[in-house]
């Protein structure tokens, strides 16, 4: 299965730095969204640490992770694969190495940051999530939000759980098999603050392209006024050259059913 | 968390939620702005002191009322009302006497547009507190029920498969649950993921049949359907 990948980050309208970071690893199927808080320069060590450090325990984790107990489970308590399992397990490893280094350093005391990712293996992407940056799947014109924030509404937004903030920290999970034509979108909430999750859904229908669906996007929640960090991941699932035919002989030209988004980058 | 309910001639204007401190004046500066002449422009602030929850009056020109008492500084409670010019303040509800959670209200409060970390004890305060709180699902839900696939044709042991775990594999795959035998077989025919609100069969390689018609892409599946992959012919069940 061949994946085609675009990623963008931005510091947005409002905020002098930006505290998001992503890591998008095409070539293993990987890819997190990290949304740091707790003030300069904390909030940005705590997304970097994040996602270098889930990165990193997930290729050092002992294979046999999911057989110590430490194993994932999806919220509704049903058991997940073993490559879902280590994953939530490399989060919850991030967060004790936030925690730990925010105990030594007053001036990290107050730092966290969320995380969601997607591990794709065999078809199926694993994804996890603290917080409130969230994954979404994309097909037949249809966006479908794979996270739950953890999060209360307005009028603050005040997250529950987030890494780096307390000892341990429960991780989230779900898995998503694929087919062809499938998106997989990643983002932090300076994203979904500020677009509907139709427009996200019509910028994929309609430009197809991922690197041009993260550019679009972000200049979109811009517009809007860009009150956050904004980062997205795209990732197009693409399938066989003939499969890759095939979605392309059944999309109309012009791609989605509604032109409510222009995209005009 | 604490509320007030700002009203004119018996009419709401406002529900105003109140963090760390709310001013009151005519000043577009406040908080609570209160547009009448008989308002100074920093008339009054509420904010909390410990448990308590306080009124006091910022030197105003026609002086701040609760019950129709002059005061300059008062600690509120619930049902109170706060008089000012001919607007009054209805004290819906005071903070909760946990002091975690006058805590985590002020936490709310002092970075407004910020992301704020709430820990589990603040957590359970506040949702003590916000009981019609906003709070999305911090756990999702699970179909009640389990699904089942009862092998109806073709010849594999046993006939009958709980689709337990999140993601169920049919195909010649040695993780699969429902193993399909041969060669040409597919490793992986299709994966049916469990979510929050059913079942849902992907397509991930062999020729499969959902009630006859081919399976393209996704499909949710519903009692009794039948799936017929690579020879093999199972009920979808969804089992009490």
């Amino acid at each position: 299965m061949r994946l085609r990948v675009g990623a963008r980050t931005d510091s947005g309208r409002v905020r002098d730095m930006n505290e998001d970071v992503y890591i998008a690893r095409a070539d293993q199927g990987l890819f997190v969204v990290c949304d740091g808080m707790g003030g300069a320069p904390a909030g940005e060590i705590a997304s970097q640490i994040a996602a270098e450090t889930i990165v990193e325990h997930l290729y050092a984790a002992d294979r046999d992770a999911a057989d110590r107990g430490a194993e994932g489970r999806a919220p509704n308590g049903c058991g997940v694969l073993p490559q879902t399992s280590r994953l939530a397990d490399a989060m919850r490893r991030s967060n004790e190495f936030i925690y730990l280094q925010a105990q030594h350093d007053p001036e990290q005391a107050e730092m966290g940051t969320t995380a969601v990712g997607a591990w794709i293996m065999q078809r199926i992407a694993s994804v996890a999530h603290v917080g409130d940056s969230r994954a979404y799947l994309w097909y037949d014109n249809h966006l479908e939000r794979l996270t739950c924030d953890h999060a209360l509404g307005e009028p603050q937004h005040v997250l529950v759980r987030a890494l780096g903030r307390e000892p341990e920290v429960a991780v989230d999970v779900s898995e998503v098999p694929l087919k062809a034509g499938d998106y997989l979108l990643l983002c932090s909430d300076g994203l979904t603050r500020m677009l509907p999750d139709r427009a996200v859904a019509d910028a994929i229908g309609q430009l197809r392209e991922p690197q041009r669906i993260c550019d679009y996007l972000i200049a979109a929640a811009n517009r809007r006024g860009g009150d956050d960090n904004i980062t997205v991941v795209v990732v197009e699932v693409m399938g066989n050259w003939w499969q890759r035919i095939a979605t392309s002989w059944k999309r109309r030209p012009g791609g989605g059913h509604d032109a409510a988004a222009h995209p005009e980058v | 968390m604490p509320r007030l309910i700002l009203k004119s001639d018996n009419r709401v204007l406002k529900d105003h939620v109140v963090g760390a401190m709310s001013t009151i004046g005519r000043r577009p500066d406040n908080t609570i702005i209160i547009d009448d002449a008989a308002v100074s422009g920093h008339h009054a602030c509420v904010f909390r002191d410990g448990d308590d929850l306080v009124v006091e009056d910022l030197e105003s020109t026609n002086g701040t009322f609760v019950n129709d008492k002059r005061v300059t500084r008062q600690p509120l409670r619930r049902g109170d009302v706060i008089a000012i010019g001919k607007h009054t303040l209805l004290v819906e509800r005071v903070s909760g006497d946990a002091p975690a959670g006058g805590d985590a209200a002020k936490g709310l409060m002092s970075n407004p547009g910020d992301t704020i970390f709430l820990d589990a004890k603040k957590h359970q305060a506040l949702l003590a507190m916000l009981s019609d709180a906003d709070v999305f699902a911090t756990s999702g839900g699970s179909p009640a029920r389990i699904g089942v696939l009862r092998v109806v044709g073709g010849d594999t042991t046993p006939s009958e498969y709980r689709l337990e775990a999140h993601t169920s594999l049919i195909g010649r795959s040695d993780t699969a649950l429902v193993r399909l035998h041969g060669w040409l077989k597919p490793k992986v025919a299709v994966a049916i993921a469990r979510g929050a609100d059913g079942y849902v069969a992907t397509l991930m390689g062999g020729k499969t049949l959902i009630n006859s018609q081919p399976l393209d892409g996704r499909c949710k599946l519903k009692d009794g359907d039948v799936l017929q992959v690579n020879g093999l012919t199972m009920e979808f069940h969804l089992s009490g």
